[in-house]
């Protein structure tokens, strides 16, 4: 897959300013399959077991951390926008209206 | 008599308060407040329509953004074969591919921690999520702005999920490419030196 080799490439870069004792093989994986599964480790994407590994790596890797810090920067700028819209006022009363008209009755009990 | 498996009561508790969330998802997919507005309306209706199809507990925001999704592509049947071509296109570039990566590389080494991110105002970055391409755009939406799991947006989108994990990768990528750019042009790389130094209110020059 393209965007490993992407990220694979990103990380090979990076290797070149790390310490040179850095093995990356902290958590039990290497940086390459921590740089594999970053973003699913950062959706919250993996079962707890490997999520445990890849974020032992992330956080402790000389050479993935600041990648870590770099993405994790970037995701919170972008979730920042996330509530920037709410629906107007008259769209929700339109609907509410709309929907009375097919039988819709709010507060309806529940059934049982 | 029979009782359909989503109830008012339940149409009242677990889908109209998607309300928010079903315009935020339709005004980043027509970026038209106007059309946005009309697609809601279009979903909550089809929804409350079709509510037999909806089970009750599991998760109302997904099924919602599927109906809307579906009524935005039909009424974009006729551009959309036009769209997807372009897309194929971007997706296949190396070239573009590579400069997206370079810039990634650029950013980092300019500001390993990412600090800039956050000095990017929010319409900036509303505007680089409107620019992206759609099926990007719509993979960025659905995990970043509204929470999905990978397995929700699979089914929104239909797509397999390492098809969803690619595109969230680019999507992520180009909007890192766009947002980095913005940063540069704004000069947001040179003000923490300017204001972490003194010497302009000391008067030394």
């Amino acid at each position: 897959m393209s965007w490993v080799n992407e990220l694979r490439r990103a990380l090979d870069r990076i290797r070149g300013q790390a310490p040179a004792d850095a093995e990356g093989i902290e958590g039990g994986i290497s940086c390459e399959e921590a740089a594999e599964r970053l973003y699913e480790w950062l959706d919250e994407e993996l079962d707890p077991e490997m999520s445990e590994r890849v974020g032992t790596h992330l956080e402790v890797c000389a050479r993935c951390y600041p990648v870590l810090v770099f993405e994790r920067s970037f995701r919170e700028a972008v979730q920042r926008v996330a509530h920037a819209d709410l629906a107007p006022q008259e769209v929700r009363d339109r609907i509410l209206h709309q929907l009375a008209s097919q039988g819709y009755e709010e507060g309806a009990p529940d059934d049982d | 008599m029979t009782e359909p498996a989503t109830s008012d009561a339940v149409f009242e508790r677990e889908v109209l308060p998607e309300l928010d969330a079903v315009y935020r998802f339709a005004l980043r997919l027509a970026r038209d407040p106007e059309q946005a507005e009309d697609l809601v309306q279009e979903t909550f209706l089809k929804a409350y329509r079709n509510r037999t199809s909806y089970t009750p507990g599991t998760r109302a925001r997904s099924w919602l953004f599927t109906i809307c999704r579906n009524a935005f592509l039909r009424r974009e049947e006729r551009s959309r074969r036009h769209r997807e071509i372009v897309a194929e296109a971007v997706q296949e570039d190396p070239a573009r591919q590579s400069g997206e990566a370079a810039v990634f590389q650029a950013a980092r080494e300019r500001d390993p921690e990412g600090a800039f991110w956050s000095q990017v105002v929010d319409e900036e970055i509303l505007r680089a999520i409107d620019e992206l391409p759609d099926e990007f755009r719509e993979a960025v939406v659905l995990s970043d702005l509204e929470d999905l799991s990978y397995n929700e947006i699979a089914r929104v989108l239909s797509l397999p999920i390492g098809t969803v994990k690619s595109r969230l990768f680019r999507g992520r990528r180009i909007l890192q490419k766009r947002l980095y750019e913005y940063a540069l042009a704004e000069g947001i790389f040179d003000r923490p030196r300017s204001e972490a130094s003194n010497d302009y209110e000391e008067g030394s020059r």
